[in-house]
């Protein structure tokens, strides 16, 4: 299978190279453009599974850009980046045709989920079980086993564990967990340690006991659930 | 073109107005003065010619072999109209000259038949003759001595016309001195009206940042430039207030964001100054990491509140039934009052609604109940309360800790940002000192307020004062509690 091609519209030449090196090493293939015209210029003439586009470009902005790739027919999900998160400012982008947005800075596990998300977009089916090691757990009945034994799980710790599945062998931000599970839309700091003592006693019951740790805590960034070879 | 010929001052714009509206008032009258002299000399002219016509209708027979003959010593008769001498032109019913007099030479009064003309009736009109002469002309038909006959009779509207124009030439005579005196009397009173605010003016273009303190003289509370010089001073009071305010918040904010970028500095050059292994490298990273998550969160509060202070954060209010949203908060943040042991609950009032915010009064209490968690001992207890006021208006979400307290010196500036009791600890558990700033920013959006309360040494209270939904209804005694 060949690997999906994304082009990522960013002028900051630093964050462009890092995302381009961490996207890379998801094994994606990327394309940079570093102003809205070479951007609208690449994405007209070569095929793309999909596009991150910064909004503060020089010369032509990303909605323009955006709005321009539209009217042209096209239509690769966008995500776009901003560094203004007010209500008007997300309508605007998503008006103009965007599939998602972020908020800068944001954290790199995120705006990988985001990418996933929306390049799996339309294709699922529904996910019925989940696994990873000897870890089972049943989205249906809610049953969470490992090997043999039996997990109690709190719905707060069942919501934690199901997303961490969901997200296996990728980072999770508190940012994300903090959104995606606690259905909270804004950052603030008592959440992170809300997150963190859930995690905790999560990690006990899935963990404790057991040789192999399942979730893996990645300093800085957030946590990761992976079955060690 | 136009527009650089506009004058540049207001004083002079208002004098040419002022002589343009003049003039042109001054113009109209005169114009219509004119144009009524027209009419009424007309109308006197046309009565003079209905007499005359019947006088020479008198005059005019028939001799035998059908010839018009004109008896025209009507002119001894000493007529009183000499000096208008009429043309006159007799006509047969097929329009066939009769007669023409002398004045007329071998001009033509009025040339073929008009339709209406051998009706009988007066016929009044104006006319050209052929050489350029305004002339008022009368027609009507006689039967003379049984034939249809048109008697014509015109009178030179020359005079008339002539005294119309010196009566417009004398008004526009006076009109030049009447604009000029006007545009000097116009041009006086515009200076004297502008003078005050020529130097109001020059007064505030000596005010700049440095010396926000200085004020503009009010001359007259009560007339409109009094009104525009204690309007403009109240400004520069708000706009001193926010530039001091602004000082403030900019000297503290660059101080909280150097402290996370000072240990990112730090962590960075420490780490690149010896070779490590891979595990070094990961933890020099990740304690980068979690000083630029810190950064965030301060970054994001500062926007919070720098869009407070905007006014650009207009909450959406929704009816909200207080004790299960308070609850919602409640069950969010008791892990980590289970963490530290620390009992918490909450009772009140379950019916009681308010209009707020869900994101911005969940945030407030996120904030209450995180602070009550954080500076209390373990093993507390904290405790919730939402209560009516007895006047049942407002509604009182308290907090309270049996933690140490907040010493009488630091109460009065706990709601300040920045503003830190005890730095080192705060810092340690998390905070950014903007918390409280926050929620009390909260409080007074909904039209609120927050209060602390701090009835012993040990442990406070925090109040949140909300006003109740539908409080306007009247008092219901049976869900009123009195609270101290």
């Amino acid at each position: 299978m060949r690997s999906l091609r994304i082009l990522l519209v960013e002028d900051e030449r630093k964050v462009a190279k890092a995302l381009q090196e961490g996207l890379e090493a998801e094994s994606y293939s990327i394309a940079v453009a570093h102003s809205g015209e070479e951007g609208f210029f690449r994405v007209s003439s070569e095929p793309f599974d999909l596009a991150v586009l910064d909004i503060m470009l020089p010369g032509r902005s990303g909605i323009e850009m955006l709005s321009a790739a539209r009217r042209q027919g096209i239509k690769i999900p966008v995500l776009l980046l901003t560094a203004k998160d007010t209500v008007e400012d997300r309508v605007l982008g998503l008006d103009a045709g965007a599939d998602d947005y972020l908020v800068k800075p944001f954290a790199f596990p995120e705006l990988c989920a985001r990418i996933r998300a929306l390049l799996r977009r339309g294709k699922g089916t529904p996910i019925l079980n989940l696994e990873i090691g000897d870890l089972q757990v049943d989205l249906v009945t809610r049953i969470v086993t490992r090997g043999v034994r039996r997990l109690e799980l709190t719905t707060k710790e069942f919501e934690l564990l199901e997303y961490l599945l969901r997200h296996q062998g990728h980072v999770v931000s508190r940012e994300m967990l903090a959104r995606e599970v606690w259905k909270m839309s804004v950052r603030h700091t008592p959440l992170d340690n809300v997150i963190d003592v859930h995690m905790v006693r999560l990690r006990r019951k899935v963990d404790e006991g057991f040789s192999k740790k399942l979730i893996h805590t990645v300093r800085g960034v957030g946590f990761l659930m992976k079955a060690e070879k | 073109m136009i527009k650089h010929l506009r004058p540049q001052s207001v004083r002079t714009r208002l004098t040419l107005w002022y002589v343009a509206v003049l003039a042109g008032a001054l113009l109209i009258y005169g114009a219509s003065t004119a144009v009524l002299l027209i009419f009424q000399l007309r109308s006197q002219l046309d009565h003079r010619a209905v007499e005359d016509i019947e006088t020479i209708k008198g005059l005019l027979s028939f001799s035998p072999d059908g010839k018009l003959l004109f008896r025209s010593n009507y002119q001894d008769r000493s007529y009183p109209t000499k000096m208008l001498d009429p043309l006159m032109e007799v006509l047969t019913e097929n329009g066939t000259l009769l007669y023409r007099n002398e004045l007329l030479g071998n001009r033509s009064l009025g040339g073929s038949l008009q339709p209406g003309e051998m009706s009988g009736a007066y016929l009044v009109r104006s006319i050209l003759l052929s050489d350029g002469m305004r002339v008022r002309l009368l027609s009507k038909q006689y039967i003379l001595e049984g034939r249809p006959t048109l008697i014509r009779l015109g009178f030179s509207e020359e005079s008339l016309w002539q005294r119309s124009r010196e009566v417009v030439i004398g008004l526009l005579a006076g009109l030049l001195p009447v604009l000029v005196f006007a545009g000097l009397g116009g041009y006086f009173l515009a200076r004297r009206a502008l003078g005050p605010i020529e130097r109001m003016a020059r007064r505030v273009r000596d005010i700049n940042a440095e010396r926000l303190s200085a004020r503009l003289d009010v001359e007259n509370r009560h007339d409109e430039l009094g009104f525009l010089a204690s309007t403009f001073n109240d400004t520069l009071g708000r706009l001193e207030r926010s530039f001091d305010q602004l000082r403030r918040f900019t000297s503290d904010a660059s101080h909280e964001l150097r402290t996370p970028l000072t240990a990112i500095r730090s962590v960075g050059e420490v780490g690149l100054q010896k070779a490590g292994t891979a595990e070094d490298y990961r933890e020099v990273i990740g304690s980068m990491l979690e000083e630029s998550v810190r950064l965030t969160s301060l970054v994001d509060s500062l926007l919070t509140i720098a869009r407070a202070d905007a006014g650009q954060i207009k909450p959406q209010c929704t009816t909200i039934t207080v004790l299960p949203f308070a609850r919602e908060v409640v069950s969010l943040l008791e892990v980590l009052a289970e963490e530290k042991g620390q009992s918490l609950s909450i009772d009140g009032n379950d019916t009681v609604q308010v209009e707020a915010d869900g994101a911005i009064l969940r945030q407030v209490l996120t904030n209450l109940l995180d602070n009550a968690i954080k500076y209390s001992r373990t093993g507390g207890q904290i405790a919730v309360r939402i209560i009516v006021s007895a006047d049942d208006k407002t509604v009182a979400i308290e907090v309270e800790d049996n933690g140490p307290g907040i010493p009488t010196p630091h109460r009065d500036k706990i709601f300040d940002r920045f503003y830190r009791v005890d730095e080192g600890r705060s810092r340690e558990a998390g905070g950014n000192g903007l918390g409280l700033a926050i929620a009390k920013w909260g409080a007074e959006v909904h039209g609120g307020e927050l209060e602390l309360l701090c009835p012993t040494d040990s442990g406070c209270v925090f109040r949140l004062v909300l006003p109740k939904a539908g409080a306007i209804n009247g008092r219901d005694p049976s869900v009123a509690t009195t609270y101290a």
